[in-house]
C-alpha cells in the first residue's frame, strides 16, 4: 500500500492492523487483513454477512480469543504498541466495545453500569466516580434523561437508552478507541439517528471504529470504509471516494446491491 | 372396514381414557403426600403448643412425672450440625460450580470442569448412609475420639448439601446470558471478578434456591447422623460431642414405649414436614420476585 | 479469488432496468432537441417561414420532457439512495438533460429568427457553405454523444473533443468571413448579422454536445474532465497567430 500519510491525509494512525488472521479451530476467518485506522475519525467496516467485519472488530480489542478454539495471528498496534503482547485486560481498558444488543447489567441500577468499570478495575472514591458518571452520561447524550433518576434499574430505560447507557458505560472507563459492532442494529430509526448522531459528536474525543451492515449508515456515519469480503479486506479508502467511485470492482458490485 | 365415524369414535374414547388415566396417575402421586400430611398434623397437631419450641427433650415418663417437653434441644442441635454443613458445602460448591461454568471449554480445563460436574452428580447419587459410613471411617483414622460429634455429622451432612449446592449454582450460572459477560469482558475486568462479582450476583436467586434446597434436604436426612451424631444427651456441649437432632429425634422416639415421647416424635415430624415446606416455598416466591425485578 | 458475483444469472436487477429507463427518456429528449435543432436551421436557410413556426411549436413538448426528466433523476436519487455507478449516472443525467434542452433551444433560436426568403446566399456561397458544413458535424456530434450515452461508449464520448476543435475552427473562420463580408456588401448586414448568430449557436452547440460526452465519461468511469483532459489557456482571436486555434485535446 502507499505511504501511510498520503493514504490517511493528515490524521495519524491510531490503530494499525498488519498482517491479522483469525481462526475459528481449523477454519479462517479473516485473513491477512493490513488496515491503518485513522486517529480521532469514524472509520466503517462494511461487507455481506459471514465476511468477518465481526470477527475482525473483536480481534482489535482481543475479544476473538475468548471464543471456543479461536485463535488470533499477527499484529495490532495502537499508538506503535502491539496489543498482542500485552495483557489482554489491559488492552480492553483502552479499546473499548459497545455490542450489538445493548447489555447493560441487568441487577446494577444505571449509576452503577457507568460506574462499573471504575470501580471493578479499581478504587475510586465517591466523588471520582460521581464526576465520571456525569462525565460518561453526558458524553452519550443521555444525562438529561436520567439524571433523576440515576439509581433506577438499569432495565428500566428503552432499547435506544439501554444502548446509550452502554456507550456511557463504555466511555467511563476512558478508552482510546471505541469499537461498535452493529449498535444500531436492535433499535428503531429514531434511536438510531440520535446514535448516529451522537457517533459525530464522540468522534472528537475517541477513535471509533464501527461495524455495520447498513450501507448508508456508512456512508452517513463514517469518514473512511473499509469493505470485507469472504475475510479479505478488499477495498479502504475515504468514504465518499468509496462509495462515489469504489476502485474495485466487488466494492461497486456489493455498494450497488448487484449481490450479496 | 372402519368408517369415518369409526376412526372418530375410537380417538374420542382414547383421548378421554387417557384423561382418565392421567387423573389417576396424579392421584396416585398426591394421595401419599396427603395422607402423610394428614397423618402427622392428627397425630402430631393434637398436643402441638408453643412449648414445643420453649421445651427441651422431656425424660421419658414415670410414675411421678409425665412432661411432655419440647423440640428444642433438637432445634438447637439441628441448627448447629446443618449451619456448619453449610458453611461447608455453601464455598466449596460455588467454587466448583463456578469453575464449571465459566472454565469449561476447550483443552485440559475444560475436561477438568466436565469432569468435576460428572463427579457431583455421582456423588447426588450416593445413599447417605454410605457417606455416613465414608465419613466414620474418615474421622476414625484421623482422631476416633471425635467420631461421634457434631463435626463428624456436620461432615456428612456438607457432603450430601454440596451436590445440591453446586448442581443449583451451575444451572443458575448456565442462565447468565452470553452477552453479560461479554459485556464485562469488553470493560477489561478480570476472568475472575467477572465470575464472582457480576456472573454469580446475577444468579443469585438461583443460587440462594440452591441453598435453601440443600438445608431442607440436610435437615431432614437421619442416616448419617444415626451413625455419626447419636445421643440422647440433654444438651449442646461442643462440637466435639453428639447433640440431639430432628430427624434422628423422631427415629428415636417414634417407637418409645413412652407415650410423651412418642407424641414428641409426631410433634417434630409436623414441625420439620412444615418447616421444610415453608422453605421450598420460600425459596421459590424470592426466586421469582427477585427474578421479576432483574428482568423487568 | 475466482467468483464473479456480477456473472449473469439472466435476471435483471431492479436499477439495471431502472437506469436504462431514465437513459431512453433522456435519449428521447435528445432526439426531440436533435431534430429542433435540423429542423430550425433547415427553416433559417430556405427561408420557411412555415417550418420555422413548426420548430417553435414544439419548444412547450421539449420543457415538459426536461421537467420530467429532471423529476425522475430527483426520484430515483431519493427513493433508491444509489451508490457509486448509478449514483453517478443519475446525477449526469440532470446535466445532460439541461445540455440537451440548450440544444433544442438553439434550435428554437434560429426557427425566431429565420425571415422569408433567401436574400443574397448566392452572392456568400463560401459562407453559405461552411454554415452547411457546420450544421453537419455538429448534428453529427449530437448524434454521436447519444450514441455514447445510449451504448455506455467511452471512446466514443472522448472523440467528441476532437470534433469540438475542427468546429471552433469553422466558427472562428465563419466570424472572419462575416466580418469581411460586412465591409464588402454592406447591404447584407442583417443576413450576416444572423448569420453570425447561427455560427456562435452551431459552436454552442457542439460545446453542448461535448458536455454530453464528458458527463457520460463521468458516469461510465467516474473520471471528471480535469484528470483526463487539462483545460488550455485560452487568449482571444485577436490575440492569437495565424492559423487555427489550439487544440483543446492533448497531442
Amino acid at each position: 500500500m502507499e505511504g501511510l500519510n498520503t493514504m490517511l491525509g493528515e490524521s495519524p494512525v491510531k490503530m494499525d492492523v498488519q498482517s491479522l488472521n483469525a481462526f475459528y479451530g481449523e477454519s479462517r476467518a479473516i485473513q491477512d487483513i493490513n488496515l491503518a485506522i485513522p486517529e480521532k475519525q469514524v472509520t466503517a467496516i462494511i461487507g455481506p454477512s459471514g465476511c468477518g467485519k465481526s470477527t475482525l472488530i473483536r480481534c482489535l480489542n482481543r475479544l476473538h480469543e475468548t471464543g471456543f478454539k479461536a485463535r488470533v495471528e499477527g499484529s495490532v498496534f495502537l499508538d506503535g504498541e502491539d496489543l498482542y503482547q500485552i495483557d489482554a485486560t489491559l488492552v480492553r481498558r483502552r479499546v473499548g466495545m459497545v455490542f450489538q444488543k445493548p447489555n447493560p447489567f441487568a441487577t446494577m441500577s444505571i449509576y452503577n453500569n457507568v460506574s462499573a468499570p471504575l470501580r471493578f478495575n479499581g478504587h475510586p472514591s465517591r466523588q471520582e466516580c460521581d464526576d465520571a458518571v456525569l462525565r460518561a452520561l453526558k458524553q452519550a447524550a443521555l444525562w438529561d434523561e436520567v439524571k433523576d433518576r440515576v439509581d433506577d434499574p438499569a432495565t428500566s430505560l428503552s432499547g435506544g437508552q439501554q444502548q446509550r447507557l452502554c456507550i456511557a458505560r463504555a466511555l467511563a472507563a476512558n478508552p482510546e478507541v471505541l469499537l461498535m459492532d452493529e449498535p444500531c442494529s436492535a433499535l428503531d430509526p429514531i434511536a438510531t439517528a440520535k446514535i448516529e448522531e451522537l457517533i459525530g459528536q464522540l468522534k472528537q474525543e475517541y477513535t471509533v471504529v464501527i461495524v455495520t451492515h447498513n450501507m448508508q449508515q456508512a456512508a452517513r456515519v463514517s469518514d473512511r470504509t473499509a469493505f470485507l469480503y469472504l475475510g479479505k479486506l478488499i477495498e479502504y479508502g475515504p468514504t465518499e471516494d468509496l462509495f462515489e467511485r469504489p476502485k474495485e470492482h466487488l466494492t461497486e458490485s456489493y455498494i450497488t446491491g448487484r449481490f450479496g | 372396514m372402519t368408517t369415518r365415524s369409526d376412526r372418530g369414535l375410537r380417538r374420542k374414547i382414547f383421548s378421554h381414557s387417557m384423561v382418565v388415566l392421567s387423573g389417576l396417575a396424579i392421584v396416585a402421586v398426591m394421595l401419599p403426600l396427603f395422607w402423610i400430611i394428614y397423618e402427622c398434623v392428627v397425630l402430631g397437631g393434637s398436643h402441638l403448643t408453643l412449648n414445643y419450641f420453649t421445651q427441651g427433650t422431656p425424660p421419658p415418663c414415670s410414675p411421678i412425672s409425665c412432661e411432655a417437653g419440647g423440640g428444642l434441644t433438637m432445634i438447637q442441635g439441628s441448627f448447629i450440625v446443618v449451619a456448619l454443613a453449610t458453611l461447608y458445602a455453601v464455598p466449596i460448591g460455588i467454587a466448583a460450580a463456578i469453575f464449571a461454568v465459566e472454565y469449561g471449554g476447550g483443552g485440559a480445563l475444560g475436561a477438568l470442569s466436565r469432569a468435576l460436574s460428572m463427579a457431583a452428580d455421582v456423588l447426588s447419587g450416593v445413599p447417605s448412609i454410605v457417606i455416613g459410613v465414608f465419613v466414620y471411617v474418615l474421622i476414625l483414622y484421623y482422631d476416633h475420639g471425635i467420631v461421634f460429634s457434631v463435626t463428624s455429622g456436620s461432615l456428612a451432612l456438607g457432603a450430601i448439601m454440596l451436590p445440591i449446592v453446586m448442581r443449583t449454582t451451575e444451572e443458575a450460572l448456565r442462565t447468565v446470558p452470553h452477552s453479560v459477560r461479554e459485556a464485562a469482558l469488553a470493560l477489561g475486568m478480570t476472568r475472575w471478578k467477572i465470575s464472582l462479582r457480576i456472573v454469580l450476583i446475577s444468579a443469585l436467586p438461583g443460587v440462594l434456591t440452591g441453598i435453601l434446597l440443600a438445608i431442607a434436604r440436610a435437615v431432614g436426612e437421619a442416616a448419617p447422623l444415626l451413625l455419626l451424631d447419636n445421643t440422647t444427651l440433654p444438651r449442646f456441649l461442643g462440637f466435639n460431642y453428639p447433640a440431639q437432632s430432628l430427624s434422628l429425634g423422631i427415629y428415636l422416639w417414634a417407637d418409645s414405649p413412652y407415650k410423651n415421647l412418642q407424641n414428641l416424635a409426631w410433634e417434630t415430624a409436623l414441625v420439620l414436614l412444615i418447616f421444610v415446606l415453608v422453605l421450598s416455598l420460600t425459596s421459590r416466591l424470592a426466586l421469582n420476585r427477585l427474578s421479576r425485578k432483574w428482568k423487568a | 479469488m475466482n467468483e464473479n458475483p456480477l456473472a449473469d444469472t439472466g435476471m435483471p436487477r431492479g436499477y439495471d432496468l431502472l437506469i436504462r429507463h431514465l437513459k431512453d427518456r433522456a435519449i428521447k429528449l435528445g432526439e426531440w432537441a436533435l431534430a429542433m435543432m435540423h429542423d430550425g436551421w433547415r427553416a433559417y436557410d430556405v427561408g420557411d417561414l412555415k417550418a420555422a413556426q413548426g420548430v417553435l411549436d414544439r419548444a412547450p413538448q421539449l420543457d415538459r420532457m426536461d421537467e420530467d426528466m429532471e423529476h425522475a433523476s430527483i426520484a430515483f436519487l431519493v427513493l433508491r439512495q444509489p451508490t457509486a455507478i448509478d449514483l453517478r449516472t443519475a446525477a449526469a443525467l440532470l446535466k445532460i438533460t439541461t445540455h440537451l434542452d440548450r440544444i433544442g433551444r438553439l434550435g428554437f433560436d434560429m426557427a425566431r429568427i429565420t425571415t422569408s426568403g433567401t436574400n443574397g446566399q448566392k452572392e456568400l456561397s463560401d459562407l453559405h457553405a461552411l454554415l452547411q458544413q457546420m450544421d453537419e458535424v455538429v448534428e453529427a456530434m449530437v448524434r454521436q454523444s447519444l450514441d455514447a450515452l445510449g451504448g455506455d461508449h467511452v471512446e466514443l464520448a472522448r472523440e467528441l473533443f476532437h470534433r469540438d476543435d475542427a468546429v471552433d475552427q469553422m466558427h472562428r473562420e465563419a466570424n472572419r468571413m462575416i466580418v469581411e463580408n460586412l465591409g464588402e456588401h454592406p447591404d447584407m448586414a442583417p443576413r450576416l448579422a444572423s448569420d453570425l448568430l447561427v455560427a456562435r449557436h452551431f459552436e454552442r452547440i457542439a460545446d453542448n454536445a461535448c458536455k454530453v460526452g464528458e458527463k457520460t465519461i463521468y458516469a461510465l468511469t467516474g473520471q471528471r474532465r480535469s484528470e483526463y483532459l487539462p483545460r488550455h489557456a485560452y487568449r482571444p482571436y485577436a490575440l492569437e497567430t495565424a492559423g487555427p486555434p489550439p487544440s483543446k485535446t492533448r497531442k
